[in-house]
């Protein structure tokens, strides 16, 4: 890799040659009119890891998930997804290479059912025609029946079979979160994006949250990029670190050296530029 | 009592997806039916069949197209009445340039055309959104009634501009025209409306069903989980017209006998969105409560008051069956924004724990 | 080929060869363009306060218009009908945003949207039910509005000015200046206008949404009172005048929901383009009567191309 800009702590120069890379990020940027949300920024996810990206507010955070399943397109910047390179592709054809993700607010279908929003993740892995579907016989059952077992195992692994039938629009905000991340799981993705998975939740739902994500990542095997503001919870979980402020990157590594890095502390701590 | 859940289990998730998981519900519609096979055409009068019972079936029909389009896609129209032109005047063109075509043929075909002008105007509902697309169907609404009045070939240049359904047989029974027997045409449009019902039923409870309600409730979730939006509006556009163009055809074919454009404008695209708000949006059931509702209520202003020594005009008659049609809207959507419909699963929630509260 | 000259070349070359006949036929259009405008106004504001999408706007103007004729067709003088016409839509808001409004709150638009047809219905059937549903003949004289005309002479020929359409368009502009002058002067139009940025913003100025709301739906009232006399006078009252005022919508459209500056620009414009369009190239090539869907078709190509409207905030995506 030729000249790439060093930023503070980058512990991962070798990063990009390595074989078990899932996902490189090349020098994104990405702006809206004069606002600069992502400014020439470089990082990598690697086959099987908890990636954590983290910074204070307004850092550009989910402006990078948004650049990364293809909501935005970024001016300038290419990423690799499992070798294949591009700078822009529609959101449905993110999913359809593998990239689920959930929300910092949570967007569920209010009106529909738990089972009918988990459902609704498995749209793409669905194929039978509007023929069969009016009959409601052969093909179109046994997809549905199939696609619906599935389902039902997320929701058995999740602990919400007792909501199954309530439209999401009446559960509390923590269940909402988990049934979001129920439904980015029914895509079977190979990168799940995390937009704050426990943001205003209680100790209790974050410590099951948490231990979802971990079995997903260990027993799934899923890659995981997460977006957190509890640092407890981003040194337990990530393997690796991204640090963002102002839309640049300031830092990135394994959660204890990204921790005691200063340009982080200063950054968090709102030492001026 | 009547409803007991107790004692049911489902042993798969194919039990669960039989049409009604409660059995009393699967009583329920025996019931119905038989009513309507049965019951209806060995009791009813003409006057009930012509009155009641076969606009009901009609305007049910329109509501559950117009339904999915707006209660399950989430996608505002205020065109049906044209839509449901476009499928009476294609059905006639098609019995009076193919006099040989079976009826039956003529009607499926016929909400082709609608879907074709239905997809056409739901085109824009990829770049338009909201209140925004309403403007795309009204000058659907528009521009139609507009051809209907000035394109004299598909009234086949009648001095009248009006379309007169001719005689067609089925069976060796006539269906439509002068000379047809009520009883027939009831039971050809109940028919009609039982299939299509079902055809709704399952593609709303289905993959397609699911996306269209993933984009009525928030667009830009549904094109982040892999929804394509294209096919997700056009699908509901595309069934949506269908079904309002067939329920056009028979609206003419077996019911009114003969139409003139003006029969399609836009009070009749009201009418229609207000039975399916008053039965529940986004709800099938409703499309016929709805129906029957904004059916039998001028027939009840209309008779009830005389009946209690207070006779009224007929014309009062149309005055206050408007205004109460308003104030229902107003009063449902306070009440029980979901219809009529969810007043129904109410009952039965309620039913099912009776007589023991929790 | 004889065709595209009869669709391209043949309409402008008449332009050009009766210039006082094109003036006449453009003004006539501004007229109705004024009062589309009129209409659209009264939405404007009431979406701006409230977000609600009023499809009652339209027959608002009819219920006012009617029951001015109809107070006067009890006996009540005309100069003494038209405040009690305003006492009227007075109460009627009151009664809009009590039985209405303050019930529905916090819901979804399209509910309100619903309940604003629900309104429709319901004025319709109480207008009809109070006063019959034969036609109306507007009371312009009673009121003292001129019913003569003045002859222009532009480029030799002639142009016929009907003073009642004059009262009309002076009206309205003095109608738009006092509006404006109120949104932006006073402290109650400052909190309508910013109630549609921010509803905390305006309850901070001490004003409680329910007045503010009522106050908007009375607003809306005398607009639609003004463009009821206006149209009244020349296409008498009807509820048929209801089709007229869906009109309304597509010049909302294209000016944007929110904007005042493009209800008049939006009204105007469909007014006369739908006029020229109708005598130019619907009667000629299309058989007449294009004025039922011109302005339709027009906002929905506007729309393809600017899906916010001529004037309407861009509408940005977020998740
Ligand atoms: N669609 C958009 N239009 C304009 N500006 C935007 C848009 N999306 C994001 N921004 C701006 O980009 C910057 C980064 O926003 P982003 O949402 O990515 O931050 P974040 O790191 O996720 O913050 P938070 O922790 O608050 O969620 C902010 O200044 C934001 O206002
Ligand atoms: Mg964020």
């Amino acid at each position: 890799m030729n000249a790439r800009p060093d930023h503070s702590v980058l512990a991962d120069q070798e990063g990009s040659a390595r074989d078990d890379l899932l996902m490189d990020v090349r020098n994104v940027s990405l702006s809206f009119g004069g606002v600069k949300a992502i400014t020439d920024i470089s990082f990598d996810v690697r086959q099987g890891e908890i990636r954590a990206i983290i910074g204070p507010n307004g850092a550009g955070k989910t402006s990078m998930l948004n650049v990364i399943n293809g909501f935005y397109t970024p001016q300038v910047g290419t990423i690799t997804f499992r070798g294949v390179e591009r700078r822009s592709m529609k959101p449905h054809d993110a999913v359809r290479q593998g990239i689920a993700r959930t929300f910092q607010n949570v967007a569920l279908f209010k009106g529909m059912s738990t089972l009918d929003n988990i459902m609704a993740g498995r749209s793409v892995l669905m194929k039978r025609n509007i023929v069969w579907q009016m009959l409601w016989r052969g093909p179109a059952l046994r997809e549905e029946i199939e696609h619906r077992e599935k389902v039902e195992e997320i929701i058995d692994f999740l602990e919400i079979e007792h909501i199954r039938r309530t439209p999401v629009g009446k559960l509390p905000y923590g269940l909402q979160k988990r049934v979001e991340l129920g439904r980015a799981l029914a895509m079977e993705p190979s990168l799940l994006l995390l937009d704050e998975p426990m943001a205003g939740m209680n100790l209790e739902e974050k410590e099951d949250m948490s231990r979802f994500i971990l079995d997903v990542n260990q027993q799934r095997g899923t890659t995981i990029a997460l977006i957190e503001h509890d640092m407890g919870v981003v040194m337990d979980l990530s393997d690796r670190v991204v640090v963002l402020d102002y839309g640049k990157k300031i830092a990135d590594g394994p959660p204890d050296e990204v921790k005691n890095s200063q340009a982080v502390i200063d950054a968090y701590l709102g030492v001026p530029h | 009592m009547f409803y007991r859940i107790a004692g049911q289990y489902k042993t798969s998730y194919g039990a669960d997806y039989a049409l009604f998981p409660i059995k009393q519900d699967a009583w329920l519609l025996a019931l119905i039916l038989v009513f309507a096979f049965v019951v209806f055409p060995l009791t009813a009068s003409d006057f009930m069949f012509r009155a009641l019972l076969i606009p009901v079936l009609i305007y049910a029909l329109a509501a559950l197209g117009l339904n999915i389009l707006t209660g399950y896609a989430g996608q505002l129209s205020l065109g049906t009445g044209a839509f449901m032109g476009v499928g009476a005047y294609a059905c006639y063109k098609l019995i009076t340039i193919f006099p040989e075509m079976n009826i039956i043929g003529a009607i499926v075909l016929s909400g082709f055309f609608s879907a074709a002008a239905g997809v056409a105007f739901g085109l824009p509902s990829l770049r338009i959104k909201g209140f925004y697309l309403a403007i795309a169907t009204l000058a659907a609404q528009f521009f139609l009634l507009w051809l209907f009045q000035k394109w004299a070939w598909l009234y086949n240049y009648n001095a009248s501009g009006a379309i007169q359904v001719p005689n067609t047989q089925l069976f060796g029974v006539t269906i439509t025209g002068a000379q047809a027997p009520v009883l027939a045409q009831y039971f050809f449009v109940l028919i009609t409306v039982c299939i299509l019902t079902a055809f709704a039923i399952n593609i709303t409870r289905g993959r397609i069903g699911r996306t269209w309600k993933a984009v009525r409730d928030m667009d830009i979730a549904a094109e982040l989980v892999g929804i394509n939006l294209m096919k997700a509006k056009l699908s509901a556009f595309f069934v949506s017209s269908y079904i309002v163009g067939i329920a056009g055809a028979l609206f003419v074919f077996l019911w009114r006998g003969a139409a003139e454009a003006d029969l399609f404008d836009i009070q009749l695209s009201f009418r229609v969105l207000f039975i399916a708000i008053i039965g529940g949006l986004g709800s099938i059931l409703g499309n016929y409560l709805g129906a029957l509702l904004i059916v039998a209520l001028p027939v009840i202003i209309g008779t009830v008051p005389a009946a209690v020594g207070l006779p009224i005009s007929s014309a009062m008659v149309e005055h206050l069956n408007t205004m109460i049609i308003g104030a229902l809207i107003i009063g449902f959507l306070i009440l029980e924004p979901h219809g009529l419909a969810r007043l129904w699963a109410l009952m039965r929630e309620k039913l099912i724990i009776w007589p023991f509260p929790h | 080929m004889s065709y595209l000259h009869s669709i391209f070349v043949a309409p402008f070359a008449d332009m050009a060869d009766a210039p006082d006949f094109f003036l006449q036929v453009v003004w006539e259009g501004l007229v109705s363009g004024v009062l589309y405008a009129l209409i659209a106004l009264g939405f404007v504001l009431i979406y701006k306060s409230s977000r609600i999408f009023n499809f009652a706007q339209g027959i608002m103007v009819v219920f006012a218009a009617l029951t001015l004729v109809g107070l006067h067709e009890n006996g009540v003088p005309a100069l003494l009908a038209v405040p009690l016409t305003l006492l009227v839509m007075f109460v009627l808001a009151v009664g809009i945003e009590r039985a209405v409004l303050r019930p529905l709150v916090n819901q979804p638009d399209i509910i309100l949207f619903m309940a604003t047809i629900g309104i429709t219905l319901f004025l319709i059937g109480l207008g009809e039910t109070i006063f019959g549903g034969a036609n109306k003949v507007m009371i312009t004289e009673q009121l003292g509005i001129p019913t003569g005309s003045w002859v222009v002479e532009p480029f030799g020929g002639f142009v016929s000015v009907e003073q009642k359409d004059v009262t009309a368009v002076v009206g309205a502009v003095l109608l738009v200046i006092a509006l404006l002058v109120f949104l932006n002067k006073s402290k109650m139009g400052r909190a309508i206008r910013a109630l549609g940025d921010d509803h905390q913003a305006a309850l901070s100025v001490g004003i409680s949404l329910s007045t503010i709301w009522v106050l908007v739906w009375f607003i809306s009232g005398i607009i639609a009172l003004a463009t009821g006399i206006v149209w009244g006078a020349r296409a008498g009252v009807s509820f048929a005048l209801e089709v007229i005022a869906l009109k309304a919508l597509p010049v909302l459209m294209l000016g944007g929901l929110e904007s005042v500056t493009g209800a008049i620009v939006g009204g105007l414009a469909i007014g006369i383009l739908e006029k020229v369009f109708e005598i130019y190239w619907g009667q000629p090539l299309l058989g007449g009567n294009t004025e039922a869907w011109f302005a339709y078709m027009l906002a929905l190509l506007v729309l393809l191309v600017r899906p916010q409207g001529l004037f309407g905030e861009k509408i940005i995506e977020r998740v």
